[in-house]
């Protein structure tokens, strides 16, 4: 965005700002409060921990969420449960040793803190039971007797009541190869030190225990079992064990950063100078994230990565600018001077369409996403200070090395036929050609795009990669177990006392038909389902009895053991649905039947409630994100056209700059979809991310190739000059923008690498529409006959 | 630890709680509304949903179950269709006279007959108060009819169903017992089995029932002639399978190998199939069979162990099985062959 110094400009015409003598007088001082500040932040930043929580990744404001939250304490461990499943290698789970190795477990398992002891379940608790049908009647008893001693005999018994007990496909394999210690946990509990506070549950470390106290230790112990671990806190405790990898990614970038740095300056000073601030930036960025509050979570760790492409991209420009002035100049300080004087509006521009895509972002109402927004805005104001301002500050002192003066003053005058080259796009020949190209690729890609999802299309824990031991541990259990791991769950709310009465229980019998003839569902649970059994079982194990009783005393009786299945005092019994898979068709059809019954059967006194559930939290959180998609890309669209015009005041320039963005989008929805990556919490942001530093380069090459068409030069030949220029500085930022996110290809967290793919494709694609299609688009709506000698309105314009 | 919670809980007898009173207020209400006729839902499920009964209609198929699914087949199983049913309660019987008419009987005492061999459905008879199901149904005639059920419930018509008439107190059953199965023996008479070994029976067309004593005190879940003069199979809990061959004055159990023992699961339909062999169904997926009028039986488990409450046998010399996930085709053995 520098002017072209060199060319046709009067350079000493600027008067000093206010600001710049402000700064430039008191250099020390700047000096010092920078360092002062990195101090104080940087201890901050150092407090930093990677942290999530389950409230912070779905849509807090989302009616199902509402409702979901609203009832939590009577969901009994509905939301937030851990599955550990214990495979017998060899043989089955009737072995003394298992059984022995699974009480240990059991045991273990109830000494972890955060674990909700009341709920633990396993073979070995008393409250899971089993039941049978005499003579005399209805009998039943624990599943391991009292008189469980280890022998054969009495495992033989415990493969009798296993049977009995209705628990295979539950808390046993379908096979009788492994079984289940089913773990509700307590994201808030007493304090084992101090029972009188509440620790908060800090998923990493009860991820960690779980892998010492109960994987390592027992297969170690036993080297017949295999332990499998599910559930939503492993899943977030991998997750941010994940995000240690990413800190090398950090390692890998500045490497590669600082290598292509030197390429460009040819100057070992000012590319230290470069890296520190920007370095300083992350640091000041960090630190004012955990000032402010918050941790890092999977999602926010993009940030430092961004800021940190962000600050290279516009460290280079300064350099770039300094360079120019340096060969003229006296000395490093009056460069520098005259650097900032010229760069520090247009750096403020960028780094404002920077931040207008990331304040976007606040409009999606998941916490993660607002955080990353947040961490992403406060980072680009950081800018401003660290390479806008501290950056030139420290150039004064350093200056730069008469190498790359040199270089740059040559390339100031010499032939580039690279850039020669790449003039012809803005030529009458290869325009139209380019602009009929770019029509096909945007009528392809919106055609290929239909295909784009909502949602996450895998199976198992999307976070993580297929090949993830979570989700090698996670399709074990849907291949032994008849629960599916996506339930989705309908509340059914009444006044107390009032869920096992028959006005209550019919109508929930006739959900669950209704939900079960649902394309996608795959069975329901609920306690008219215990009931029904019950009162088959009260009559001797007769089909003919397996329905509603109207008698209330029957019915009330039925559900006396249907824990879990209602609630303290009975005004909510929940409807579990479990479904095939949580592709965005199935919830959408599955919650769309679900509201349908609703809407025809709520009165007074009974109501149908939406949703809990990783499934319902997955139909509401898709629901945001369908709406908010759009939305988010109208925003972004409507604050950079509108930035494009206060900068240029020119309908035809900022469509010049915008249309090209607009076919980067296309294509990385179409991307998207080839893919098989879907619009999810994770994809969402990189829409506005992607356009709001996407639209740096044509601010970019537009300002300059304004300059040179005032000055009257023909639309190619201007352009020439202004890649001459400035091309090479619009290269050297897309790829460190590139080189920032493209590390997070490989990360560990699918949802990191989908983001690390589509912000590279983005971030390249929208640097070479800008050097492709502007001046393409430019041969048609700017007509430079009109713009010569012209002052025109861009405010670069002074 | 034991529990024993039927038989008293059934009848109420337990003090009623403040919640069971506020119950009462409400289900009151209820009873009104599903008086209003209700249909059942026609869904590709149907065919997978608990099914309880399945009868020949000439050659038409007729299976009846819960949320009032009737379905039936013209092509042996291959493919059903879900008739028109006046109701959404859990069907228990169904009683086909000819190919033609026919009665089902259910929850709620409801009693539905149908006269197209059981594509359309009416409902002749409901009785809410009684709070409890009717079990089984049989016509002597087209006029002619009985139907039993729980708590001793004993209805009679003698106008094809126009009008039903509780006629309990003929049957001598102090202690109300359910009455779980009626059937109609050959050149003997009517015969009702019920709760605890009850059995009755009647050589004048169910004008006059004499209490019969029985060989075994539980419960007994049904009762079938097998197509001989005076001969009939009576079966229960735990795998009780009794045959008389003089209407029940003495009676002979039949001994039943499963394996590693006695069969140990309920029994709790049969039917005599056109061969003259009969075919005995119950819980844990067994599967009886006699070719010698009931003195011997082979004994079948599935595979799946599902409750089975009803069988019909195929032209091809296959079965038709119901019970837990609805229909299911089965080998003449009872093996599972494909479902609908």
């Amino acid at each position: 965005m520098t002017r072209p110094e060199n060319f046709n400009m009067p350079h000493h015409k600027d008067k000093a700002t206010l600001l710049e003598r402000l700064i430039f007088n008191n250099r020390p001082v700047v000096i010092a409060l920078c360092v002062l500040v990195s101090i104080f932040l940087f201890w901050q930043a150092t407090q930093i921990r990677p942290s999530t929580s389950f409230e912070k990744m779905i849509p807090l404001q989302h009616p199902f969420i509402e409702q979901m939250m609203e009832h939590r304490n009577d969901l009994a461990n509905l939301g937030n449960t851990v599955r550990i499943s214990v495979e017998a290698v060899n043989g089955d789970i009737f072995d003394k040793d298992y059984m022995e190795t699974l009480r240990q477990i059991h045991d273990e398992v109830f000494y972890i803190p955060g674990v909700d002891r009341a709920g633990l379940k396993s073979l070995w608790s008393p409250s899971v039971r089993w039941s049978e049908v005499t003579e005399e009647g209805f009998s039943g008893g624990e599943i391991i007797p009292n008189t469980y001693n280890g022998s054969q005999d009495s495992l033989d018994t415990l493969r009798d009541n296993v049977l009995k007990s209705g628990q295979v496909g539950r808390l046993v394999a379908n096979n009788f190869k492994s079984s289940i210690v089913d773990i509700p946990l307590l994201e808030n509990f007493p304090d084992p030190q101090d029972p009188g506070k509440l620790t908060k549950l800090d998923y990493q470390k009860f991820s960690h225990q779980l892998e010492e106290k109960i994987r390592d230790k027992f297969q170690a112990q036993n080297p017949n079992v295999k332990i499998h671990i599910v559930g939503f806190a492993k899943k977030v405790g991998d997750l941010i064990d994940g995000l240690v990898m990413v800190a090398m990614f950090f390692g890998v970038a500045l490497v590669i950063t600082w290598a292509l740095l030197y390429w460009f300056t040819w100057c070992i000073r000012s590319t230290i100078a470069v890296l520190i601030t920007t370095l300083v930036a992350v640091v000041w960025q960090l630190g004012l994230m955990h000032a402010v509050g918050f941790g890092l979570d999977p999602y926010s760790m993009l940030v430092p990565f961004l800021i940190f492409a962000i600050g290279i991209s516009h460290g280079v420009q300064k350099i770039n600018g300094i360079a120019l002035q340096s060969s003229d100049a006296d000395n490093a300080l009056t460069a520098a001077r005259r650097t900032f004087r010229q760069l520090f509006l247009p750096g403020m521009i960028a780094i404002l369409a920077d931040a207008v895509g990331f304040i976007t972002l606040l409009i999606i109402d998941i916490g993660v996403i607002r955080e990353l927004a947040i961490g992403a805005s406060i980072g680009v104001a950081v800018i401003v200070f660290t390479n806008l301002i501290l950056l030139p500050v420290a150039i004064s002192y350093v200056g730069i090395s008469q190498k790359a003066i040199a270089r740059s003053k040559k390339d100031a005058v010499c032939e580039h036929p690279f850039w020669r080259l790449l003039s012809n796009f803005a030529s009458p020949k290869v325009a139209p050609v380019s602009i009929a190209l770019a029509l096909v690729a945007f009528a392809g890609g919106l055609w290929y795009s239909q295909n784009l999802k909502i949602g996450d299309l895998d199976q198992g824990a999307p976070e993580l990669r297929p090949d993830s031991r979570y989700n090698q541990d996670n399709s074990f259990i849907i291949n032994n177990y008849s629960t599916s791991s996506d339930v989705l769950v309908i509340m059914v709310k009444t006044p107390a006392e009032s869920c096992s009465i028959h006005s209550t229980m019919a109508p929930i019998d006739e959900l669950m038909w209704t939900m079960d003839n649902t394309p996608g569902v795959q069975s329901t649970i609920s306690l008219v389902t215990v009931s029904k059994q019950v009162i088959k079982g009260m009559n001797e194990g007769s089909l003919k009895w397996e329905t509603l009783s109207r008698n209330p005393d029957i019915l009330n009786n039925s559900i006396a053991r249907a824990d879990g299945l209602y609630n303290a005092d009975c005004s909510l019994a929940p409807v579990l649905v479990f479904l095939n898979d949580h592709k965005a068709e199935t919830l959408e059809r599955v919650t769309a039947a679900a509201k349908t019954f609703a809407d025809a059967h709520n009165k007074e006194g009974l109501q149908f409630l939406m949703a809990a559930g990783n499934a319902g939290i997955e139909a509401a959180t898709n629901e945001v994100i369908k709406s908010a998609e759009l939305t988010i890309l109208i925003l972004v669209y409507i604050c950079v056209a509108v930035m494009c015009m206060i900068t240029f005041r020119s309908f035809a320039a900022t469509l010049c700059i915008v249309l090209p963005l607009v076919l980067t989008s296309v294509l990385g929805n179409a991307l998207m979809a080839f893919m098989g990556i879907g619009v999810k919490v994770a994809t969402l942001p990189v829409v506005a991310l992607g356009v709001g530093i996407g639209v740096d380069y044509g601010i970019y090459i537009y300002s300059r190739l304004e300059s040179f068409l005032r000055a009257g030069l023909p639309l190619q030949e201007a352009y020439y000059e202004t890649l001459r220029s400035t091309g090479k500085a619009v290269l050297f930022t897309g790829l460190c923008l590139a080189i920032g996110v493209c590390t997070w290809i490989f990360s560990a967290i699918k949802f990191q690498a989908d983001m690390g793919l589509m912000l590279t494709f983005m971030l390249l694609w929208n640097m070479f529409g800008a050097l492709w299609l502007l001046p393409a688009l430019a041969r048609f709506l700017i007509k430079p006959e009109k713009m010569v000698g012209k002052e025109g309105g861009s405010i670069f314009a002074h | 630890m034991r529990e024993w919670l039927k038989a008293d809980a059934r009848r109420g007898a337990l003090a009623l709680t403040a919640s069971a009173l506020l119950a009462l207020g409400t289900w009151t209400g209820t009873a009104q509304a599903a008086a209003v006729a209700e249909y059942s839902v026609e869904s590709a499920k149907a065919s997978q949903s608990l099914l309880i009964d399945a009868v020949h209609a000439g050659k038409r198929l007729v299976v009846v179950g819960d949320r009032g699914h009737i379905l039936f087949s013209d092509d042996q199983g291959k493919t059903w269709t879900q008739a028109r049913v006046p109701t959404r309660q859990l069907l228990t019987a169904v009683f086909f006279l000819d190919d033609k008419r026919g009665w089902a009987v259910g929850h709620d005492a409801q009693i539905l007959a149908s006269s197209d061999g059981g594509a359309t459905w009416s409902k002749q008879f409901e009785d809410l108060s009684r709070e409890a199901p009717l079990l089984d149904v049989r016509f002597i005639d087209a006029q002619h009819g009985f139907a039993v059920g729980a708590y001793g419930a004993l209805l009679e018509t003698t106008d094809g169903g126009q009008n039903w008439q509780d006629v309990a107190e003929r049957l001598d059953n102090p202690d109300q017992l359910h009455l779980n199965g009626i059937t109609q023996v050959k050149d003997a008479g009517l015969f009702i089995v019920g709760e605890q070994g009850s059995m009755f029976r009647s050589s004048d067309d169910g004008q006059t029932w004499s209490h019969v004593e029985s060989p075994y005190e539980g419960s007994l879940f049904g009762v079938t002639g097998t197509g001989q003069a005076r001969t009939l199979l009576a079966y229960g809990l735990r795998g009780n399978l009794l045959r008389s061959t003089d209407f029940g004055d003495t009676w002979q159990a039949i001994p039943l190998e499963a394996g590693r023992g006695p069969l140990e699961f309920g029994l709790a339909n049969a039917t005599l199939l056109e061969d003259g062999s009969l075919v005995v169904v119950g819980n844990g997926g067994s599967v009886l069979r006699s070719r010698d009028d009931g003195q011997t039986f082979t004994v079948y488990n599935r595979a799946d162990r599902i409750a089975l409450a009803g069988v019909s046998g195929l032209a091809d010399g296959g079965l038709l099985l119901v019970g837990q996930g609805g229909i299911h085709l089965a080998t003449a053995e009872g093996a599972e062959e494909a479902r609908p």
